[in-house]
């Protein structure tokens, strides 16, 4: 059984000048462990697809299930639940909490989610390689080890998907391939299914699969031997 | 381009309404305050000249020479002033009248509507020449009406007992003054000088309804009444030509006027040359209703410019952190403007100007509400709190003063702001780097044992630390305004009930006539009841015009024994002891204060013109007036008089048939309290306003601060809800951050409130009116819970903010 079955999956805005089809009839099965690049140019539906795979938005029609159970798409607490249990997810900006340092950044999301587990953040930070940075605010890290603590962040509470949206459009080239290796390591070991929507083709390198965009359809849907 | 730049600042700031009508309501409020206080202020000023100034008023004596012990007759009299005439002191100072008068205590007798004899202690007046201190009876006003007193069965009554009584002209009233029952008919109504503000001898608080009463008879009226013989007096007034200044009791270490002062010591020198009895000289000063309503004009005066100037800083600080929030989240639109070329000075005016508009929007609304809504109020609540016909005169020159005060407070909080805008680098805001500041490491230590969302709580609220401090800041002045109200009520609930409750513990305060104490113990004795003797006198100071009042008393002990009918509180030191030389004595604290004595000093104290050392055994606390007392005996020995009332306790239920025939006059304890209950009273529907007025305001700021900080963590919260933080546990979050924020801040606002009112009180006592401020728990506790309540209440409106917050939206703005 696929861990998550999209099925005729739309997403229709209201505009004034008319609807808008963000997303027009994706059907997708993804299965664990899968490495999935979606790429696409601006506006093809990549990130709406992302958004609704994270139970961040609510599809027009069609369906989608997660680990043989429907995604949430109402209850907004229920999508939260949802989102808790089984998403990982890695900003472009890496939003991580300025206050709060490396280590805490992952205890936090830990204790929101209900368990605290310290030797779990310190496992998963050296696992990103940033085992000597953990009292340093962000602030005081590079880009790209703040986007491995977001990665970290993201593996905190294990979850089955880890979704990344342009997670290295802020960084260098250099730096985006080193957090490409730590975020490939770091979902091997724990057996984590990853999506990501780039624009940087680069990014298939990783990849297991490749699934182009445009206009809210697939246009294509590849596997790969990474 | 500009006006452009302005119009794209004033759709920005309209689309936080809520926190902008927050900021125009404080400067609305400060305005409202500042004309309503300023009004009252200048009503009182305004009624102080008219009186005892204006060519309608009452030419009010310049020195009084007063005979507490006993009176003088016809030929004395005029022997006096025939002397103070030809012997006049060599001064800048001519003598224009010199009159004398008889000023008796005495009673009213009414009935009550169940039919029973009440008696009114009251002071009646012998006023036959009437040019100086003359009865006040303003045409303009329907609190005054009829004539003067022409024949000797005429009467005119003070207009605060004839409201109180409902007592009209024609209406006949019986009177006494220890000779029996006379009845007289009512010809005016009118006020006296002395009796403005309407207090009994020795009180600084206005008599309750009916349990006062002041009468203004022709001489031969009251010498009927009194018993004594024509021309008799115990009160020579003397008026000198001009107004001259005179030595304020609330300036100890200025006298306004060493010439007037001069003259009243040459007067009392040359009094104890032509008459042996213990008087007392004084100036304007040394009449408690001329000095009370003066100072209550000039405190007044003070005080409002500092109200209008704390609610219009809290507004200041309001738009300051809101324009530096405003400028936080239009950076990157102001870094674009700039990188387009945009100068400096493009985008500083609107900022500029955005203020001044919020400002003027609220000084508009504030000036209408404080011309037609707050100085009618406030001047209503003062003509019923002291009786008098006040006057309403929309004065513009307070309104401009009031306006320009807000206005300029409102530009200077915009400047910085401004300032900062067009200081913005565009460079900087385009890596974010304007927003991101390195965690303090020390708070990080600090909380680091913590969990990491009690850590995050903790220092998320500090990131800002101007705005945090400038927050508790603005809470503090709210807190004051509430919480000066709130400890000074308990205080005076303290210092005034407790006073006469604790203190106190006869039943019937009686006036005997001259030697007639035997006849009052008689009555005592019958009824089975108990007595104490007492003296009152004025004591004077040695090269000073203020005075004390003297308590001599039969026996002493304090408020933990209660075993006299006075007891005392004490704050250091110990009882007189009899017989001991120097006479020992206790003063009370502001008597101490204001002439620095203490425990174990030997100090020189006038009674009537003789110097008399005694040593302070002790200080006492809780009085209001400035006040010595004595062992009776000891008093008796220097002033010749034996007692001057009678404290009585009687059984309960007894009644008091009887006991207006062998007195002067008596007042009740019950009427006492029940004139402190009725003032505390009056004062709850101002104080509340005034305490309605800071917990709001308190509110706009914390609501603003909060909302301020909720709005600022936009993206952190979205974050979390992205990473699937569940909604009960940010709440629970964001309920601990604000009961933090609210214990810290109620914590520095009853710290600010305390220290506020022991520092306001401060410089408002003054000789007249002593009064402390003690530390109470539970107006702390009620100020620390209303702050710890309204902050921790803006926790469901964070919550709300977060549930609607679109997460689509914010991951979108998270890529951009």
């Amino acid at each position: 059984m696929p861990l998550m079955e999209i099925v005729d999956l739309q997403r229709h805005y209201e505009m004034a000048s008319g609807v808008v089809k963000a997303l027009d009839g994706i059907n997708i099965d993804i299965e664990e462990g899968e490495r999935i690049v979606l790429l696409g140019p601006s506006g093809s539906g990549k990130t709406t697809l992302l958004n609704c795979v994270a139970a961040l938005d609510s599809p027009t029609a069609g369906s989608y299930s997660f680990d043989g159970k429907d995604v949430p798409r109402e209850n907004s607490e229920e999508m939260t639940t949802f989102r808790r249990e089984n998403i990982g997810y890695v900003f472009q900006f890496f939003n991580l909490l300025q206050d709060l340092t490396v280590l805490e950044n992952i205890l936090l999301i830990q204790e929101l989610s209900g368990e605290r587990n310290k030797d779990r953040a310190l496992e998963l930070l050296k696992l990103v390689g940033l085992e000597k940075e953990v009292d340093r605010f962000p602030a005081e890290i590079s880009g790209g080890q703040q986007q491995r603590v977001a990665i970290a962040r993201s593996l905190a509470k294990s979850p089955k998907l880890l979704l990344g949206d342009e997670l290295t459009g802020n960084l260098d080239s250099k730096t985006s391939d080193m957090v490409m290796e730590v975020l490939v390591k770091a979902c091997k070991a724990e057996n984590i299914t990853t999506i990501m929507v780039t624009h940087d083709e680069k990014l298939t390198n990783y990849a297991t699969r490749v699934i182009r965009l445009d206009s809210g359809k697939i246009i294509s849907d590849e596997k790969l031997d990474n | 381009m500009s006006m452009l730049l302005t119009k794209r600042l004033a759709r920005s700031l309209w689309r936080t309404k809520l926190r902008l009508s927050a900021v125009v309501f404080m400067v609305a409020v400060g305005v409202f305050a500042g004309i309503s206080f300023g009004s009252y202020a200048n009503a009182a000023t305004t009624l102080y000249d008219e009186i005892y100034d204006g060519e309608d008023g009452v030419n009010l004596a310049d020195v009084w020479i007063n005979n507490p012990t006993g009176v003088w007759d016809d030929s004395t009299s005029e022997s006096i002033c025939n002397s103070i005439d030809s012997q006049w002191p060599e001064s800048d100072y001519s003598l224009e009248t010199c009159e004398a008068r008889l000023v008796i205590d005495g009673m009213m007798l009414t009935t009550d509507s169940e039919g029973v004899e009440k008696v009114i202690p009251a002071v009646w007046h012998g006023i036959d020449e009437g040019l100086v201190d003359k009865v006040w009876m303003p045409t303009y006003s329907d609190l005054s009406s009829g004539r003067i007193a022409e024949a000797s069965d005429e009467i005119v009554l003070d207009s605060h007992i004839a409201v109180d009584l409902d007592i009209d002209i024609g209406d006949e009233i019986d009177i006494g003054a220890g000779y029996g029952k006379f009845t007289y008919e009512v010809v005016g109504i009118g006020f006296h000088p002395m009796h403005l503000y309407f207090a009994t001898e020795g009180s600084t608080l206005p008599a309750d309804d009916g349990t006062f009463a002041t009468g203004y008879l022709t001489d031969s009226g009251l010498e009927k009444l009194a018993n004594l013989s024509a021309g008799s007096s115990n009160l020579i007034l003397i008026d000198v030509a001009g107004t001259p200044d005179y030595d304020l009791q609330s300036t100890s270490d200025v006298d306004e006027n060493p010439e007037m002062t001069k003259l009243v010591k040459d007067l009392s020198e040359l009094m104890s040359d032509i008459d042996d009895s213990p008087v007392s000289v004084y100036d304007r000063s040394g009449v408690f209703s001329v000095e009370i309503l003066r100072a209550d004009a000039e405190g007044a005066a003070n005080m409002y410019p500092y109200v209008t100037g704390m609610i219009a800083a809290i507004a200041g600080i309001t738009i300051f952190l809101s324009l530096q929030r405003l400028i936080q989240s239009q950076a990157k639109e102001i870094a674009v403007l700039r990188t387009l070329g945009v100068p400096k000075k493009s985008i500083m005016p609107g900022y500029v100007i955005a203020p001044l508009v919020i400002g003027a929007i609220g000084s508009l609304v504030g000036t209408l509400l404080g011309i037609y809504l707050g100085a009618p109020g406030m001047l209503s609540f003062y003509e019923t709190m002291i009786g008098l016909p006040i006057r309403l005169d929309t004065d513009f020159s307070l309104v401009f003063q009031i306006v320009s005060i807000a206005m300029l407070i409102v530009l200077f909080a915009g400047l910085r702001p401004a300032w900062q805008a067009s200081r913005l680098q565009p460079l900087k805001v385009f890596r974010g780097q304007h927003e991101v500041k390195v965690s303090s490491r020390k708070m990080q230590r600090l909380t680091s044992k913590l969990p990491a969302t009690v850590g995050l709580s903790i220092r998320s609220s500090l990131r800002k630390p101007v705005r945090v401090s400038f927050t508790f800041f603005a809470v503090g002045i709210s807190m004051l305004l509430f919480g000066a109200m709130l400890f000074m009520m308990s205080s005076m609930e303290d210092s005034l009930l407790g006073g006469i409750e604790e203190k106190q513990s006869w039943d019937i305060q009686a006036s005997a006539p001259i030697d007639g104490e035997a006849s009052v113990i008689d009555w005592v004795e019958q009824k089975s009841g108990t007595y104490e003797l007492m003296i009152n006198f004025p004591i004077g100071l040695e090269d000073d015009s203020r005075e004390l009042l003297s308590y001599g008393l039969d026996s002493f002990s304090t408020v933990d024994e209660k075993s006299s009918m006075i007891s005392v509180e004490m704050l250091d030191g110990s009882m007189p002891i009899a017989g001991s030389n120097p006479t020992q004595v206790l003063i009370d604290e502001g008597t101490s204060e204001f002439l620095n004595w203490d425990t174990g000093d030997e100090v020189t104290i006038m009674i009537g013109n003789t110097a008399h050392t005694v040593e302070i055994s002790g200080i006492t606390k809780g009085e209001i007036s400035r006040t010595m007392y004595f062992h009776r005996a000891e008093l008796s020995d220097l002033t010749g008089v034996q007692s001057t009332s009678i404290l009585i306790q009687i059984p309960d239920g007894t009644t008091l048939d009887g006991l207006s025939d062998v007195t002067i006059g008596y007042s009740l304890k019950e009427d006492a309290i029940k004139t402190f209950e009725t003032l505390l009273e009056q004062q709850q529907q101002f104080v509340q306003s005034i305490q309605f007025l800071g917990i709001v305001i308190a509110i706009a700021v914390l609501f603003n601060t909060l909302l301020m900080n909720l709005a600022e963590r936009d993206t952190e919260l979205a974050t979390l809800r992205v990473l699937g933080a569940p909604m009960s546990k940010l709440g629970k979050m964001m309920f601990w951050e604000h009961l933090g924020i609210g214990l810290i801040g109620g914590i520095l606002g009853a710290i600010f409130a305390y220290f506020g009112t022991v520092l306001l009180i401060g410089s408002q006592v003054q000789w007249a009116f002593y009064f402390t401020i003690e530390p109470q728990f539970a107006a702390t506790f009620t100020i620390v819970g209303i702050i710890v309540a309204i902050s921790v209440a803006l926790t469901p409106i964070g919550m709300w903010r977060i549930k609607k917050m679109d997460l689509v939206d914010k991951v979108k703005d998270f890529s951009q």
